[in-house]
């Protein structure tokens, strides 16, 4: 029987779709016997839909209030008007 | 259907936040952020001619990106990654489980109904948690889960030398996450 922290493991292992048939099958016994390790697994995929949809709308991945700051905006401003004025001449 | 491009002066106006979101969503770092959006708008200007018009000039900017961004992670792990992978070693879990591989920690489920990425406050919680993580545990965690790269080309690009190390680091990563969001937001 696996310990939970091998469960946990292989719970995470499972999200990438890579367990041999062994590791499935101690697992699934694992989980069958363990509500702990049932919820841990439904929490990872949880939190796996979570940051696929977070990825898939990136507007929503992070808050309005994280931006260029005045300074660095100010420093990529200048640095394209100087290739622009380099392309122009 | 082609579309109008605003004029390159524009650029940093119309798309540098949310440029600069999408790296820092990535790369974690804000210095690197900034200068990787830097790097698209001057990368963009020069590739001007080449652009056909036919996605949105956003969309565009952030195809250029992606690129910085891979190039960016590329170059940073043939710097330093050697023994990345091992500070994450079995050992490294002791604080979740006990001695004999039981869980240590209160393992209540998320029991609120639906979290919805519409509810800021949840994203605040959400980023500081992922902050908490090393950054390079962070960003190897967002490639994976964000853009749900292949895991065999994470481990390439950042040089981590076998998958097996790349799914020690991401279950530490989903332990910690799984923590910080259960006592930061579901109770």
């Amino acid at each position: 029987m696996l310990t939970c922290k091998e469960a946990s493991f292989l719970a995470s292992k499972k999200l990438d779709g890579k367990l041999a048939w062994r590791e499935h099958l101690g697992l699934y016994l694992h989980i069958s016997l363990c509500s702990l390790c049932r919820r841990y697994l439904q929490d990872v995929k949880k939190l796996r839909s979570i940051m696929r949809a977070a990825g898939k709308y990136d507007q929503l991945l992070l808050p309005e209030s994280v931006r260029l700051s005045a300074q660095s905006r100010e420093r990529i401003q200048q640095a394209l008007r100087n290739v622009l004025q380099k392309m122009e001449q | 259907m082609t579309h109008k491009l605003s004029t390159p002066d524009q650029w940093l106006d119309l798309h540098g936040d949310i440029l600069y979101r999408y790296a820092f969503a990535r790369v974690r770092v804000p210095e690197i952020a900034e200068d990787l959006v830097q790097e698209t708008l001057l990368g963009a200007l020069k590739a001007n001619a080449g652009y056909a018009g036919e996605a949105s000039e956003r969309t565009w900017l952030i195809g250029i990106l992606k690129h910085k961004i891979i190039d960016h992670f590329r170059k940073a792990s043939r710097e330093k990654t050697q023994g990345f992978a091992d500070q994450f070693s079995e050992d490294a879990n002791n604080d979740y489980f006990d001695r004999q591989g039981g869980w240590q920690i209160d393992l209540s489920s998320w029991s609120k109904p639906d979290v919805s990425l519409e509810q800021e406050q949840f994203i605040d919680i959400l980023q500081h948690c992922i902050d908490r993580l090393p950054t390079k545990m962070a960003q190897l965690f967002m490639l994976r889960e964000l853009d749900g790269m292949a895991s065999e080309d994470i481990c390439k690009m950042m040089s981590i030398s076998t998958l097996n190390n790349f799914w020690v680091i991401l279950s530490r990563a989903r332990l910690q996450l799984r923590h910080c969001l259960d006592l930061k937001w579901f109770n």
